[in-house]
């Protein structure tokens, strides 16, 4: 089973994610903000990343910088969860050099899908 | 429902974000803040607080806010935001009312505001209170990657002094983002300058975080501007190599905008500019 960490600033999406998570066997860390975020992605070394763009210290695609910045996450699969229009989270997947997106809101199967095939990978 | 607007000095900033990111947290493009980030956000827009009001129902339930930004003889309508149950309630519609009656009270000639492109209910409560579209503007956004070689020129760092007088003479018009007092009161501005043998020359005007870059303001004196920014922008990231970049508020028709592109910049969003005679 994996460690996944989410950066997320809202509590009740975070709370979901953690019942859906833990239901299935992953450890569930979470980080309201980008400074936690990468903080714990640091000590944690979580086998994938769920990133919400829209954080509220610095935003999303500052805080994907910082974390393919370090050695240790450089090959981390991040995934971002977003509010943006669709080609606004390809784009920004792609120029950031991210794993994948999921557009908000999305079913939690998808979500499942998603984070397994990375997982995989 | 009974809807009462109460200055929004009477809140903490931290009861203003929460009630902020509260508004927003459906919202078509999310820009949650904290407090830090607030509290600069009023300091660098000229937000005056007690001319800022928040809403609340009779039962004592905050409900949305929205922000004043002052600077003789206009006025800045901003953050305004209302809790996404509350919606269609009109208080909205009393926020607005409550800005503009502000803005008139101070003798304001006219009140600026922005508005997402697609946010229709928003662009639509503004055009009924008399606010009319003046431009449109794209937010861009850039990662960062590798640069082509510069161009042999002349390369000057503007230090903030020389960065604020640049943008004392730049001929066309800024929106309250990039103004230059909105400049003025940022603590980290920074500027470069590139000119070239033959005479033509440019300048760029940015904000410099330390992990990102932002409010980048063009300018081209004499020569292709499309030449000028590449130039402008390959300089700027060969100092700044790892830096985001988040290029707010550049016109659709800034002849830079192809340099843009071409380095890397994608869409984010566009807004529209509109304005009201008061």
């Amino acid at each position: 089973m994996a460690k996944i960490l989410y950066i997320e600033d809202i509590p009740d999406n975070a709370t979901l994610a953690q019942r859906l998570l833990t239901g299935r066997g992953h450890e569930f860390l979470w980080a309201k903000n980008a400074e936690d975020g990468l903080a714990m992605a640091l000590e944690n070394q979580p086998d994938l990343i769920l990133l919400d763009l829209g954080l509220p210290d610095v935003d999303g695609q500052t805080l994907s910088i910082w974390l393919r910045g370090e050695a240790a996450l450089e090959k981390t699969p991040i995934i971002v969860l977003t509010a943006w229009p669709e080609e606004v989270a390809r784009q920004t997947v792609e120029a950031y050099g991210l794993n994948g997106y999921l557009c908000k809101p999305f079913k939690l199967d998808t979500l499942m899908e998603i984070i397994e095939a990375n997982l995989g990978a | 429902m009974t809807i009462e607007i109460i200055p929004a000095d009477y809140f903490t900033i931290q009861e203003l974000v929460d009630l902020y990111n509260q508004t927003r947290v459906d919202y078509l493009v999310p820009m949650p803040m904290n407090a830090e980030r607030l509290a600069e956000y009023i300091h660098i827009f000229d937000i005056d607080l007690n001319l800022s009001s928040v809403a609340r129902a009779g039962d004592g339930q905050v409900l949305g806010l929205s922000m004043l930004g002052v600077r003789p003889p206009w006025a800045w309508i901003t953050r305004l935001g209302v809790l996404p149950a509350i919606r269609r309630s009109g208080a909205g519609s009393a926020l607005m009312d409550s800005m503009l009656a502000n803005a008139q009270t101070l003798g304001m000639q006219e009140t600026h505001l922005e508005v997402i492109r697609n946010n229709v209910p928003a662009h639509r409560l503004f055009l009924n209170k008399g606010f009319k579209e003046v431009n449109e503007y794209l937010v861009l956004r850039r990662a960062p990657h590798s640069v082509p070689e510069a161009v042999k020129c002349s390369t000057t760092w503007l230090d903030r002094e020389a960065a604020l007088g640049a943008l004392e003479f730049y001929p066309r018009h800024l929106t309250w983002i990039t103004a230059l007092d909105s400049m003025r009161n940022a603590p980290d501005l920074s500027g470069l300058r590139v000119e070239f043998a033959n005479g033509s020359s440019g300048w760029l005007v940015f904000r410099c975080h330390k992990f990102s870059l932002s409010h980048l303001v063009f300018h081209t004196e004499q020569c292709s501007p499309v030449k000028i920014g590449i130039q402008l922008l390959v300089n700027l990231y060969i100092r700044y190599p790892r830096h985001d970049t988040y290029a707010e508020n550049i016109q659709v028709e800034d002849r830079h905008l192809p340099a843009l592109l071409g380095m890397g910049f994608f869409d984010n969003f566009r807004r529209i500019e509109m304005r009201r005679k008061m």
